[in-house]
């Protein structure tokens, strides 16, 4: 009884103690060095999407979106990812680093694009 | 040491040790020798709880996500199915026991084999999906 109270205590103020994820994220960053933001791509080519992810202490992987829609799920914090195909029209792509549970921690980068 | 991944890594040896006993305890009333009603039920208690801790521990993992980001884990697609696959398995491994602990007692040995192969067929299910959550978002 004694063990789980310790226990108990011990979840409790985990979960209680008021911790700021920003302070925690500040030395997180993500650089994306292609495509530039404003970018006009080639509807009949396939993007590459080069970036470069400092993950901070929270951060262990990168989620890669276009237009909010999941498209990747990236361990190497630098290097490329071949975007598949875009529609012609404007696409906003986002990379933001995610912890171990998959949870943004909110560090992200989004550039806009347009396909044409 | 980082409160939020202490955290994180406690809430998972809770749901490590009860994927271990929704599996184990399952595997043992099967093999057990000779068949004893009694002891059975004891190992029915105790995959009964380990299914509810799962559901706990899986709860407080978002939970924890919640508190510290204000946002759940961003997942979709195969995550998303091995997440459904594992909250049902859970379920139905909660509602069997549920119902071993009530009619057990009036069953044959035969019928509490299938039950049990029923739930150890569940945590399998359950951890096999685990693996694809871990790894897919």
């Amino acid at each position: 009884m004694r063990s789980h109270s310790v226990f108990s205590c011990l979840l409790g103020t985990l979960l209680l103690a008021p911790l700021p994820a920003p302070a925690l994220s500040a030395e997180a960053s993500v650089n994306i060095a292609s495509p530039a933001d404003g970018a006009k791509l080639d509807a009949m080519e396939q993007a590459k999407l080069v970036y470069k992810v400092v993950a901070g202490p929270h951060g262990d992987h990168v989620h890669v979106y276009v237009d909010n829609k999941e498209v990747g799920i990236l361990r190497k914090l630098e290097g490329s990812y071949t975007l598949e195909t875009l529609a012609v029209g404007a696409h906003t792509i986002c990379v933001k680093v995610v912890n171990k549970a998959h949870v943004p921690i909110g560090v992200e980068k989004c550039i806009k694009v347009s396909v044409e | 040491m980082d409160a939020q991944n202490f955290a994180y890594a406690l809430t998972q040896v809770i749901h490590n040790f009860g994927a271990a006993a929704v599996v184990g305890g399952a595997g043992a009333a099967i093999y057990m020798r000779p068949p004893d009603p009694l002891r059975e039920r004891a190992l029915a208690w105790l995959v009964g709880i380990a299914w509810a801790v799962q559901i706990g521990s899986g709860a407080l993992f978002g939970a924890i996500s919640f508190y510290y980001y204000g946002r759940f884990p961003d997942i979709s697609g195969i995550a998303t199915a091995a997440l459904f696959v594992k909250a049902i398995g859970a379920g139905l491994g909660v509602l069997l026991i549920v119902i071993y602990l009530l009619r057990a007692a009036y069953w044959t040995e035969a019928r509490r084999k299938q039950v049990w192969h029923g739930l150890i067929g569940l945590g399998i299910i359950a951890l096999t999906a685990a693996a694809f959550l871990r790894w897919f978002s």
